[in-house]
């Protein structure tokens, strides 16, 4: 089994492709599995590198349809999706993959979970 | 608007008349941690009363359907939109011998019933999806069987604001209207319809149903329990406290959390658009009525257990509103069900900005469900025998005097 690569993005990104390789992924679920394994520096290298560029970033998804129509722009979306979900993790739990203080994040189910960007 | 605002004068209370109407002595534990109340519970409550068990857009076309699992009436319940376009609940049973029309897996399962009908995988019965049964394979074989009979078994079924309710009782004491009451009128007319991006999230949790229900139905917690996901919530306040029948409501103000980098941004791209952006004006009347800026949501808890925050925007960047429903399973056990509602995302930035918003909003509730297996741990030790509410704990000290009313027979 491959790993499918989401790491193509639109012009101008070329260097946001190695952190989309890593990260970006089609599903809530999917993301899940990437962000409870990372690491402290992961969030923090993940933070550091897409932070910036964060607004170029959301200028560019902002003229894409909410489903995205091209393979650039789908990656594009899973990566500002993934950054979503982990930015937190850097920001307040101080690079922590759980939410410090919580539940087993494990035992809550997305509805939504299974669906595709 | 004065003289709407003024027509609700009898639901609202201040502190010291919430004190003189509730009480302020502790509220006995025992309704938590006796199980042979969550037997009375179940044949004098869920059984009695009007619940709420989907949402109109979820059904949108004929023949669309969603069989929920409700353990607490021992019944599988089949929810289906008609050909004419009306919404109607029968119990999921088969009248040839008693098996699942619908197939289930989990606790809610969402389908299209072809031609408006379904059937009945063990033998092929046939029934309309407005409840009549419509066809038995070798019906000939039976000697006599009267059709007209054996149709699905109807539950009451109403809906208000397209929330659709149910009521287990063949002759419900009140219609919806009325078990609803000034609530109605009080949440009424708000665009809820519009929101249809919903993230669900559910659980199980191993305590009482009422642990995790008091859980979120009050903001004493939030600077404590969320201090990792709204740093530096500043200022809240509890207030507009409104009794209204069996169901309570207030408003949490606050000048909000310390938000990070990340959301700054984020809520930028939601509050630079005129669909996510706070909203105040859409608000009911009755709700924020002076129209405070540092509103965040209504917080009203519809009797059992269904809790419908209201926010327009106001609170959590581009969140229009957010419910909590809490299904007992058996007396230790419940399912939690979270939902927060946006309305769509009209290009990508919005969809992602609202996967942050919906992830901080995730975080916070499992700082919130964390207390809740302890919570009942410690109630079933029996260490202490009662709780101790503060004037923020109203909705919890009015809650459980109504579920005292109830189990005594009576109602609010």
């Amino acid at each position: 089994m491959t790993t499918a690569d989401y790491s193509r993005l639109p012009e101008g990104f070329a260097d946001l492709e190695t952190l989309a390789q890593i990260w970006a992924r089609p599903t809530e679920n999917a993301r899940n599995v990437v962000r409870y394994a990372a690491t402290a520096s992961d969030f923090a290298a993940f933070h550091e590198t897409l932070f910036p560029r964060l607004g170029a970033l959301l200028a560019y998804l902002g003229d894409c349809p909410a489903q995205p129509e091209t393979a650039e722009q789908r990656n594009a979306l899973m990566l500002a999706c993934a950054y979503a979900e982990a930015a937190p993790h850097h920001e307040l739990y101080g690079g922590s993959s759980e939410v410090p203080f919580s539940f087993d994040a494990h035992r809550f189910v997305a509805d939504h979970g299974d669906v595709s960007v | 608007m004065q003289d709407t605002i003024a027509a609700l004068d009898h639901i609202r209370r201040t502190v010291p008349e919430i004190r003189d109407e509730l009480g302020i002595d502790p509220i006995p534990v025992r309704a938590i941690r006796d199980p042979e109340i969550y037997e009375i519970e179940k044949e004098q409550l869920f059984k009695k009363v009007w619940l709420k068990v989907a949402t109109a857009w979820e059904l949108p076309n004929p023949g669309d359907y969603k069989v929920k699992e409700l353990p607490v009436a021992d019944a599988s319940i089949l929810i289906v939109r008609g050909k004419d376009g009306k919404i109607r609940a029968h119990h999921n049973v088969c009248t040839h011998r008693g098996n699942k029309v619908v197939p289930n897996k989990g606790f809610e399962t969402y389908g299209r019933a072809r031609a408006n009908v379904v059937t009945c995988r063990f033998h092929g019965w046939v029934f309309g999806t407005d409840g009549p049964l419509k066809s038995v394979p070798m019906e000939e074989a039976f000697g006599h069987l009267d059709k007209s009979c054996l149709g699905l078994r109807e539950i009451a079924c109403d809906e208000w604001e397209g929330f659709v309710f149910i009521n287990f009782d063949p002759n419900p004491a009140q219609s919806l209207k009325d078990y609803l009451g000034d609530f109605a009128t009080l949440f009424g007319g708000y665009p809820y319809h519009e929101s249809t991006t919903a993230f669900r999230y559910s659980t199980v949790l191993k305590c009482n149903w009422k642990v995790a229900h008091y859980a979120f139905s009050e903001g004493y917690h939030v600077p404590t329990i969320h201090a990792g996901s709204l740093p530096g919530f500043r200022g809240i306040e509890h207030s507009d406290f409104k009794l209204i029948g069996p169901h309570a409501s207030s408003t949490i103000y606050g000048a909000g959390m310390e938000a990070a980098p990340s959301t700054q941004v984020f809520a930028g791209v939601l509050h630079a658009s005129d669909a996510h952006k706070p909203h105040a004006e859409q608000l009911p009347v009755h709700i924020n009525p002076t129209r405070r800026d540092d509103f965040q949501f209504e917080l009203p808890n519809v009797f059992p257990n269904l809790l419908i925050h209201l926010a327009s925007g106001c609170g959590y960047p581009g969140l229009s509103y957010f419910t909590h429903q809490f299904w007992p399973l058996d007396h230790g056990t419940t399912l939690w069900e979270g939902i927060n509602y946006f309305r769509p995302a009209r290009n990508a930035a919005e969809y992602a900005a609202q996967v942050h918003v919906n992830a901080l909003h995730r975080n916070a509730w499992l700082e919130d469900t964390a207390t809740m297996e302890d919570t009942f741990t410690g109630i079933m030790s029996g260490a202490i025998d009662d709780m101790q509410l503060m004037d923020q704990e109203f909705l919890i000290r009015h809650a459980a005097r109504t579920l005292d009313s109830y189990l005594a027979g009576g109602t609010q």
